[in-house]
């Protein structure tokens, strides 16, 4: 939950660099409709809450936990032309960074840009190091 | 018996499809909650000439 209110506030640096950000879990439709709902944090995100009810899109991207019926914390990045260029996998019990997630679309979108690879810890040059959005109330 | 997993074990597998890096992104189609409340069906498709993120995470109202 603390990750998706994350999602919530860098979400619209995600749409200023023209992506998307699709929340997937195996949970139903209307078990994600409620839970927005009822969650303060989250009920402003505009970021679509996908349900994986069958469990075939996360099985698929080979990130179902079996055993739980659910999905591991995993991102993966698409580019426009649909082909995975980056995905990871993160511990059950450890959050994100939603931060570093903007940083590499900016870095995909400026080793596209200029042909150059991208450095370590590289920052955009103008500074825009992503900051959390002002919550809305 | 040693049940230790080797990797001389493993190379000798075909990999299969493993959805990473420069793998084509499967397809979907599936409900979701869009656009504020409402629920409506979300295809990858839609989203071709963007970046997308998929987000994968365990389930709702749950911390972390």
């Amino acid at each position: 939950m603390t990750e998706l209110a994350a999602v919530a506030a860098f979400y619209p640096h995600i749409k200023a660099l023209g992506a998307e950000l699709l929340a997937i879990s195996t949970d139903s439709a209307y078990a994600h409709l409620v839970f927005k709902q009822i969650t303060p944090a989250i009920t402003n995100l505009a970021a679509p809450l996908v349900s994986d009810r069958t469990h075939e899109i996360s099985s698929a991207y080979r990130v179902l936990d079996r055993k739980a019926g659910a999905a591991f914390r995993a991102s993966v990045f698409i580019s426009p032309d649909q082909i995975i260029r980056a995905k990871f996998v993160y511990p059950k019990e450890i959050g994100r960074n939603i931060s570093e997630h903007v940083r590499l679309l900016q870095a995909f979108q400026y080793a596209q840009e200029t042909g150059q690879g991208v450095p370590a810890n590289w920052v955009p040059s103008n500074g825009s190091q992503p900051a959390p959005a002002e919550k809305k109330r | 018996m040693d049940e230790k997993l080797h990797v001389k074990t493993l190379a000798a597998y075909p990999a299969g499809y493993c959805a990473t890096r420069d793998d084509a992104a499967p397809m979907f189609s599936a409900e979701g909650v869009v656009d504020g409340n409402q629920i409506r069906e979300v295809r990858l498709e839609e989203y071709r000439g963007q970046w997308v993120i998929l987000f994968f995470y365990p389930s709702d109202f749950t911390p972390v």
